[in-house]
């Protein structure tokens, strides 16, 4: 069974439609990459799929593991095992990121009746995955996201997900802010995650984050809707070609 | 003394008619302070809108003289307190049960030579000169409607005198028990913090009630601190919500004093924390701070008056509230610089996290500054949660209830670590979470999880 069925997906934002009816099918075990043009519903779709208030599915269905997941909300989508990982991550001052991380873990895992972690035994479970990403234990101690540089923050999105280990993770911009050096270290976290049973969706502008995480299937979107897919060439003739074609087509 | 349209000011007829049995009548001074008191109390009355202080609290339910004052008082044994980390900080214990000490609740042996920490109706009756210079000279009549009342009503409280130089070694815990009875009842404590050149004190109060029944509490607090003595001075006001529980403070400091207040309100159906501080020499630093908790109908209401009246002083006020329900908080603090004052460094500011559409906030944070060296600023901020933040903590799995819950912890936490005495840092994080876990729930959340 697909792990994440799309299908025929209209969304709204304050009354306004962003997603025109909108079709993608991710396996378990796939990357797909989703490009398009600013402006063409791409953060749109990230926030629709995590089910944040204010963006309202007008037609179509969004069937995880078979689960319609509309009615869900974010908490309870996470919890089956969807992960966001944002654009822009959110400070949040007076919480520390290790009881951030504890306390979203231990939501996780209540709900897929696994044992909770002991705050001694979440310091080790945390410290594993935090060294390949070079997150440092006082990192862990600050507010979440607080005074983190721009590469600080989307290492900090990369050590959620090992943690949270979701069944499908969804990149926002995962790449934009970050130089070469930043750019490496996150999609080693990402390749890191790919196996056969977790998908994952990345929404990028830009060809770049591809030579480092390679998709198995690109998508074109403009106006809200997939108009055109293929494989990483395409991603390819995009960086070459632009977005023009799409735009004009619609036009 | 009746009032202009002929008839007495609530309150009044009980004052002047109980104030003659109390300890001290017939001592001259002591006559004309409650007199003084009693006077003001009559040509003014309870505070109305008018009153600069009052825009946004309003007295009616105490109009009608729903409540009499506690006869006499109840023997009863310390009830739990509701924070143990203080409960088991070694103190100096004193004990008001309706407005009076209560000698058998009291831990004063092995007092620190040079301090006092007595009974203010035993100094009255037993060295009532000790009193005189002190007594009714900090708070302002004139600006404080209920603090005339308080001192028509003058008789019993706590009083601390800490001499020169001396340094307390434990802190000083008044605990304050209100036991109302079947109708509406009514305390006036009257306290005095008298602290010479030097010394320095910890002193921690814990405002409760034993049970439901309506009562009112009008408490009036005078501190004077003389050079570069320092008081660190905690507040917990947990009554009852039935309960009107108003407190006024006025703190004179001067040179080089450090003064630090931090006061908690979650009880009450009004509740009121009124600080004066009046800065009056060089040197000084006056922090004033402070945390609340309202919900169903409670109003809470923090206002402050800062004077810087030397130069060279610092100030700092920040409160901090939640506020659920139908509950409203206030906020009015202002801080006076005078043209002397140069270098006056005042800093201001009230930020209130607002849990439903129908909760309210009034805040009015002013400056008025006549000295032209000086940094100020202030700021007011009434709000929801941060939208984004709670999206991030749900997309993470964290379930909308807790998530909730940990954003106002940790908005109230950037207050709370700032207490310097870590015990009641820590009863101050424990009633915030019991609070918010009483109080935050499905039913406070509005879309639902």
């Amino acid at each position: 069974m697909a792990l994440l069925v799309i299908r025929n997906l209209h969304a709204t934002v304050d009354g306004k439609a962003i997603l025109n009816g909108l079709d993608l099918t991710i396996d378990a075990g796939e990357v797909h990459a989703i490009m398009g043009p600013n402006g063409s519903g791409k953060s749109t779709l990230s926030y629709v799929l995590t089910g944040r208030d204010g963006y309202e599915v007008t037609e179509g269905e969004i069937l995880f593991d078979g689960q319609d997941v509309i009615e869900m909300g974010p908490d309870e989508r996470a919890r089956e095992g969807v992960f966001l990982a944002f654009q822009y991550p959110v400070e949040i001052p007076g919480v520390t990121s290790m009881t951030f991380l504890r306390t979203a873990v231990n939501a996780v895992r209540t709900h897929r009746g696994e044992a909770t972690f002991d705050p001694m035994d979440f310091v080790k479970y945390v410290r594993e995955r935090a060294a390949n990403l070079d997150i440092t234990d006082d990192m862990l101690k600050r507010a979440v996201n607080v005074g983190f540089s721009g590469g600080e923050k989307k290492r900090m999105e990369m050590l959620q997900m090992a943690a949270l280990e979701p069944r499908i993770a969804i990149l926002d911009e995962t790449d934009s802010g970050l130089d070469i050096d930043a750019l490496k270290v996150v999609a080693s976290g990402v390749n890191a995650m790919r196996s056969p049973e977790r998908g994952m969706l990345l929404i990028t502008h830009y060809q770049r984050l591809l030579d480092y995480i390679v998709p198995d299937h690109v998508h074109v979107l403009a106006q809200g809707r997939i108009v055109k897919s293929g494989d990483k060439s395409l991603a390819l003739e995009l960086e070459e070609k632009g977005y023009a074609e799409f735009l004009e087509n619609a036009a | 003394m009746p009032d202009g349209s002929g008839h007495m000011q609530p309150y009044l007829a009980q004052a002047l008619e109980a104030s003659s049995r109390f300890a001290g009548a017939g001592i001259g001074w002591v006559d004309a302070l409650r007199n003084a008191g009693a006077q003001r109390y009559a040509d003014h009355g309870l505070p109305v809108r008018r009153d600069e202080y009052w825009r946004y609290t309003n007295l009616n339910p105490l109009r009608d003289e729903g409540f009499q004052l506690a006869s006499a008082a109840v023997a009863i044994g310390l009830p739990p307190l509701p924070h143990s980390s203080v409960a088991g900080l070694a103190s100096y214990r004193i004990v008001l049960v309706n407005g009076r000490v209560q000698p058998k609740l009291c831990a004063l042996d092995g007092m620190t030579d040079g301090v006092l920490v007595s009974g203010l109706e035993d100094l009255l009756a037993s060295a009532p000169e000790r009193l005189e210079p002190y007594l009714g000279r900090v708070a302002p009549l004139a600006d404080m409607p209920m603090a005339a009342l308080n001192t028509a009503f003058l008789q019993d409280g706590m009083a601390i005198f800490v001499d020169a130089d001396i340094v307390l070694d434990k802190p000083v815990h008044l605990i304050s028990i209100t036991v109302p009875g079947k109708g509406g009842m009514m305390v006036q404590p009257r306290h005095l913090v008298v602290m010479e050149e030097g010394a320095q004190a910890t002193l921690i109060e814990t405002h409760i009630t034993t049970t439901g029944g309506s009562s009112f509490n009008n408490i009036v607090t005078e501190l004077q601190l003389a050079e570069n003595a320092r008081l660190n001075h905690f507040v917990f006001q947990e009554v009852a919500d039935t309960s009107v529980h108003l407190s006024g403070a006025a703190v004179a400091l001067a040179a080089g004093a450090d003064y630090n207040s931090f006061v908690l309100q979650s009880g009450a159906v009004i509740g009121r924390s009124e600080i004066r501080a009046y800065l009056n020499g060089p040197g000084v630093d006056c922090r004033l701070d402070g945390v609340y908790l309202a919900t169903g109908k409670q109003v809470v209401d923090n206002t402050t008056y800062v004077e810087h009246a030397a130069p060279d002083c610092r100030s700092r006020q920040v409160y901090r509230g939640v506020l659920g329900g139908q509950a409203r908080g206030v906020f009015q603090g202002k801080v006076h610089v005078v043209r002397d004052a140069q270098q006056t460094d005042g800093h201001q500011l009230s930020r209130a996290l607002l849990l439903s559409p129908r909760a309210e906030m009034d805040a009015r944070p002013e400056l008025e500054i006549y000295a032209d060296d000086v940094k100020c600023s202030h700021g007011a901020t009434a709000g929801e949660l941060d939208e984004n933040a709670l999206f991030y903590l749900l997309s993470r799995g964290v379930p909308r209830v807790m998530a909730r819950r940990m954003l106002i912890e940790a908005f109230l936490s950037e207050a709370i670590a700032e207490i310097p005495l870590l015990p009641v840092a820590e009863d101050f994080s424990t009633h915030v979470r019991q609070w918010l876990g009483a109080n935050v729930d499905q039913s406070t959340d509005g879309e639902g999880s």
